[in-house]
């Protein structure tokens, strides 16, 4: 099993494997547009600045997915020891403040037509804020120390202790008083949300979803490019030529 | 044009471009690390 996953890996990670996804991932972006921009019905309240939702639901989706991703490479790096999981951790942390920041910035431009501001300190909002801010101490305290391990072994920590922010973003539209409406696809009782709707919202999550595989991907390459080069520059061959 | 269609013009505007941009850069860096190793290998060459 274990064996069959590395060989689906090793083929996706090939250069081939790359351009392949990286060519499914525009048709899946494209597609997703398509659906949101033109078959979907426009919100009978909002009208068609609801049509936001479309990319803001998946790129907060996606946030979470990448954090969570962070956070079992965290567990498993500090279970083996092994590089590769600090690798894929520091990759899914990058990207979940990518996706994170869109997430917000998104709110921002669906808040202002339909809340009358482009942000307020409601508990959805404020709680989204902490975890950008998690997110991005992880990747600075990265660049804090040169020390592989050490740099590893401090990222693992925040990585696992910073994914108690990801429940609390999730449900604080239940917990506390707030603007920002409920769950409508994840709730008791079924989706409330139209047909041509959850289809596009669905269609959205998955695009960003083979996205955030391309992008894992990539920078799993940089990763290991940009550490080939650091360790090929402070070989000492290269030392004693200063 | 719908009211507030702006809005949504920017939205999908500013998601093309970040992940694009984010792409884009992603590429330029493996181009870096290629080119810094290279330079590295072929000074030891130079040796």
């Amino acid at each position: 099993m274990a064996a069959t996953a590395e060989r689906a890996f090793g083929k996706a990670t090939s250069r081939r494997g790359e351009h392949l996804l990286g060519i499914a991932t525009l048709i899946a972006l494209g597609i997703s547009a398509a659906l949101s921009l033109l078959v979907a019905p426009p919100d009978a309240v909002q009208g068609e600045v609801q049509r936001i939702m479309y990319v803001h639901v998946p790129a907060a989706w996606l946030a979470y997915l990448s954090f969570f991703v962070v956070f079992i490479s965290s567990i498993a790096y500090l279970k083996t020891n092994k590089t590769r999981w600090d690798r894929v951790a520091a990759a899914s942390a990058e990207i979940g403040v990518l996706f994170t920041s869109l997430a917000i910035v998104l709110g921002m431009l669906w808040g202002k037509p339909v809340w009358g501001t482009w942000w307020t300190w409601d508990p959805r909002l404020t709680t989204t804020a902490v975890l950008l801010l998690i997110y991005v101490a992880y990747l600075a305290v990265r660049r804090i120390t040169d020390n592989p391990s050490r740099r590893a072994r401090w990222a693992a920590v925040i990585g696992i202790v910073g994914f108690i922010d990801v429940p609390i973003v999730h449900l604080s539209v239940a917990w506390w008083r707030s603007l920002h409406q409920g769950p409508t696809v994840f709730r008791l009782g079924g989706p409330e949300i139209e047909g041509t709707m959850l289809l596009a919202l669905l269609v959205g999550v998955a695009a960003f979803t083979i996205t955030y595989a391309y992008l894992m991907i990539l920078r799993l390459r940089v990763g290991r490019l940009e550490e080939r080069a650091a360790r090929e520059a402070l070989s000492p061959l290269v030392g004693a030529e200063r | 044009m719908a009211p507030n269609a702006g809005f949504v013009i920017a939205g999908y505007l500013v998601t093309a471009l970040a992940l694009g941009g984010y792409t884009l850069r992603l590429f330029a860096r493996a181009r870096t690390a290629r080119r810094r190793s290279q330079a590295i290998a072929d000074r030891r060459r130079d040796r």
